[in-house]
């Protein structure tokens, strides 16, 4: 089936205001006078935030991050970057695979395509892979073996889609306003109020406040095409091999471009004397995967269009009375056309 | 009603005491002095180390000490509206190394204090972690240092300070390991020396004021009568709200600066004191030091040169280099901070303590709130406002990658952000730079500044934010102390006029270089007696 539209999620009934959350395929793009065009642009750290140690100094749970995974079994890994590692029978580590690609894609290849995603599993993760071993009937099956033990194919924690992507996007777009009166513009208490997320990770939060401080100032706001979370890059300041060696080309984009990296993955290059386990950042050796993903950006673009567009009320945070979260409902029809105030 | 308000009072989170005559001075009280002294010591003989430590144990200057003198200087200085010139003190701390702790207690014991980064000290892996640049033809970032690093290893680093240039001479020579410690006594490896520019007090060597923004550490000096280290003029926030000292210095748990005490977590609970791996670990605190060189005719000539080509777009017309200048810090050369006074410069709007600092990036800063009685009030300067076509601080400006204020950021909302700051101590060391060539003088900043984790603190601001393009917020790198190695440094600037699109800047060379530097622990005054003097 071809895709000729993206069906924006976004127009919530929220009381009678604007929403400012649109789709740019029906109602169209314009130019943005957000400068610099980076402003755009929301990044947030890959490895998740609740294996952080708590106190000052306290050691990540990188070992918690990422437990033998077994069929069935989701990532606990809610950054929107999940990755698998790869080790040799010594039990070193030969390469870690980072994906960003969300799970609601790959539902609809083995719906609509199942020959497509059956290749990129083969091509990405093992020529060993099997329709059965992805399908129950026409059922595709996202924690597959391939997908969890033997590999990462895309995201599988059951937060990190997509349509969340958007909807946390849309739902941000609405201004909040507290007990007393005053707009929330806080991330916690916004992610709170408006429920569009999870307050304990590093992106949900840090997206939300992203977009509604847009749409504080008046903006009409919408996800750049092409929609996605992508890997902005991986910092390899301190990472070294033995004698001094940096890991120049360990580090691979392996579907994407470089500015919408969707997998990547680190790893010795072809006929190179070490494996992952040898490389040290900042003089610690690597022994999970979650070291590296410590050091990825994460990113996602939204467009901004012109300011001071729109002027909507803050409404109460959900739950504080008031039908306010209607979601995604309503007909793209009853979208405001941009430019409209 | 009474027995209600006993409930409600014993539902207040109460501030720990301070062990004010343990806690080394500068750590949460500041010395704040003109004249600087930075002596590096290797130790040679244990005993005779342990031996000058005990002679020098009684100039160890105390929280108590540096608290007291600084309120009676404050005190002097309101009266005078002047800085009270014959009021003078001297101070001395003192911080070890993990090979000098070790050799003065024991590898295990120095083993176990709680952070990656001094275990391993400022050598050339974390040098390369923090995108320190590597001179040609070495692989060390640190080669060429000329103290720290690989070839010049301090064990023990004394900071002496003074009112007095005479005076703190003298402390140099009195306290610095002599014949009478014994021949095996510590070895001065390396000393400079740190002077507040008489030309422009307050400011570096680029012109600028800085160490206008410091956290405000909770905790109470005594508790009859009741005195916070930090005194508050704030009204208390609402539920979840980050709390205020005064306008623009948030109140952090003191668990953050000294090991030992409640700390605020990543969602803003206070969370209790961790267990600490030894008894005597308590009360002290992670110092780094950085010994970075300015390029200051490079730095200008930049300036000019690029805010030549800008006046000349449409977007920022006649920009002039000091404005450029101020929006690659995020202040003006006085340290009026942009986002107040986006136009120029405004002394008057930086002499005011309770104004330089008060705002925040992406929301307009509501007027402050102050209790009633504490007798301030803040001057009429314009409040700083979130700007409606793109932010009025570029968010690659200094201020904002090394403190985010309220804006959420790579790691988390703005309340994550309170356990990255730090205690700054920093002075610049060389003479200001009087022309606009470059007279090949050394000068530059002794960067001082104290966390409960290098990891998680110092190393988040300088490696994750100051040089990530993508870091607290996309927006680009800080021109002033970001470090990249593969690239030159980028900046995306919002343009000064609101129909115009913005320009990325891109900076070709650095013009802050480390040149020294180490990881210590400034222990407290109990443990420098108890366990590093006697073994």
């Amino acid at each position: 089936m071809k895709i000729t539209q993206f069906d924006a999620p976004g127009n919530i009934a929220h009381g009678g205001g604007t929403c400012q959350f649109y789709n740019p395929v029906t109602h169209g793009l314009t130019g943005a006078d957000v400068t610099p065009a980076s402003a755009g642009e929301i990044t947030w750290n890959g490895f998740p935030r609740k294996f952080l140690g708590t106190a000052p100094g306290g050691a990540a749970d990188f070992a918690g991050a990422e437990p033998t995974l077994t069929s069935g079994h989701s990532r606990n890994q809610d950054e929107y970057l999940e990755w698998h590692v790869t080790r040799n029978g010594s039990g070193k580590i030969t390469s870690v695979e980072f994906t960003c690609e969300g799970y609601d894609y790959y539902e609809f290849l083995g719906r609509e395509a199942a020959d497509i995603l059956l290749g990129l599993y083969q091509k990405f993760i093992s020529p060993a892979v099997r329709h059965a071993d992805l399908f129950t009937g026409a059922q595709y099956q996202k924690l597959n073996r391939w997908n969890t033990a033997d590999g990462a194919m895309h995201l599988t924690q059951q937060a990190n889609n997509l349509f969340a992507e958007v909807i946390l996007a849309a739902e941000a777009t609405v201004r909040r306003r507290d007990a007393v009166g005053r707009e929330v513009t806080a991330a916690i208490p916004l992610t709170k109020c408006s429920q569009f997320g999870d307050a304990r990770r590093n992106s949900d939060p840090t997206i939300g406040s992203g977009v509604n401080g847009f749409a504080r100032q008046g903006r009409m706001i919408t996800l750049a095409n092409p929609v996605g979370l992508y890997i902005d890059h991986l910092d390899d300041a301190g990472f070294r091999l033995p004698g001094d060696l940096p890991v120049d080309g360990w580090f691979q984009i392996l579907r994407g471009t470089p500015a919408h990296t969707l997998r990547a993955v680190f790893a010795p290059p072809r006929g190179a004397a070490f494996t992952v386990s040898d490389v040290t950042i900042g003089g610690i050796p690597i022994k999970f995967g979650g070291q590296i993903a410590q050091n990825i950006t994460m990113r996602l673009t939204g467009v901004a269009s012109v300011a001071n567009n729109v002027q909507n009320t803050p409404i109460p945070c959900e739950g504080a009375g008031g039908a306010v979260h209607t979601a995604i409902a309503v007909a793209a029809s009853r979208l405001p056309t941009r430019g409209a105030s | 009603m009474p027995r209600a308000k006993s409930v409600a009072r014993k539902k207040l989170v109460s501030e720990p005491l301070l062990d004010v005559h343990e806690i080394q001075g500068n750590i949460l009280a500041g010395f704040n002095k003109d004249h600087q002294r930075l002596v590096g010591l290797r130790i040679r003989g244990v005993a005779e180390a342990r031996k000058w430590l005990a002679r020098i144990l009684p100039h160890v200057s105390s929280l108590a000490e540096v608290y007291q003198f600084n309120a009676l200087f404050r005190l002097r200085r309101s009266r005078l509206g002047r800085d009270p010139v014959c009021l003078v003190a001297s101070w001395m701390n003192i911080a070890f190394s993990r090979d000098g702790l070790a050799q003065l207690t024991s590898d295990s014991d120095a083993a176990a204090l709680p952070d990656a980064a001094f275990q391993i000290g400022l050598t050339k892996d974390r040098a390369d972690l923090l995108g320190d640049p590597t001179p040609g033809g070495e692989t060390d970032p640190t080669a060429r240092w000329v103290i720290g690093g690989t070839n010049h290893p301090v064990d023990i680093l004394m900071i002496l300070a003074s009112d007095d240039k005479t005076r703190l001479d003298s402390l140099v020579v009195q306290l610095r390991p002599a014949p009478m410690d014994g021949l095996s006594a510590p070895e001065i490896i390396w000393e400079e020396q740190g002077e507040t520019r008489t030309d422009l007090p307050g400011h570096e060597h680029f012109g600028f004021k800085d160490g206008v923004s410091q956290p405000g550490v909770r905790g109470l000096i005594s508790r009859r009568p009741r005195i916070y280290l930090t005194p508050r003029l704030l009204k208390a926030p609402g539920t979840g709200e980050i709390a205020f000292a005064k306008p623009g210095q948030p109140l952090i748990w003191p668990g953050q600066f000294v090991l030992g005490y409640p700390f605020g977590d990543r969602d803003g609970a206070m969370q209790p004191a961790p267990p600490l791996g030894r008894a005597w670990f308590k009360n002290g605190s992670f110092l780094v030091f950085r010994r970075l060189e300015q390029n200051v005719a490079g730095f200008s000539a930049f300036l000019k040169a690029e805010a030549d080509r800008l006046s000349k777009t449409a977007g920022f017309p006649g920009i002039s280099a000091e404005h450029l200048g101020a929006l690659f810090v995020g202040r003006w050369p006085s340290g009026a901070p942009v986002s107040r006074t986006p136009g120029g410069d405004n002394p008057d709007l930086a002499a005011d303590s309770l104004s330089n600092n008060d705002f925040l990036f992406t929301e307009d800063t509501p007027p402050p709130v102050f209790l009633p009685g504490v007798g301030v009030t803040a001057g009429t300067f314009p409040r700083a406002m979130e700007g409606s076509k793109g932010p009025v601080c570029p968010h690659a400006a200094h201020i904002f990658k090394v403190n985010p204020r309220d804006s959420a950021t790579n790691l988390g909302p703005d309340i994550d952000t309170l356990t990255r700051r730090i205690l700054r101590r920093g002075i610049p060391f060389g003479t200001p730079l009087t022309s606009l060539e470059d007279d090949g003088a050394s000068r530059g900043l002794h960067f001082l500044s104290y966390q409960a984790s290098i990891v998680d603190q110092f190393e988040i601001l300088q490696q994750n934010w100051a040089n990530n393009t993508g870091a607290p917020t996309s927006g680009g790198n800080d021109l002033i102390i970001g470090q990249t190695k593969t690239a030159a440094r980028t900046m995306d600037l919002p343009s000064l006029v609101p129909s115009q699109g913005g320009e990325k800047i891109s900076a070709p060379v650095e013009w802050v270089k480390p040149t020294g530097g180490g990881y210590f622990f400034a222990p407290s005054i109990g443990a420098i007696r108890d366990v590093l003097a006697v073994g």
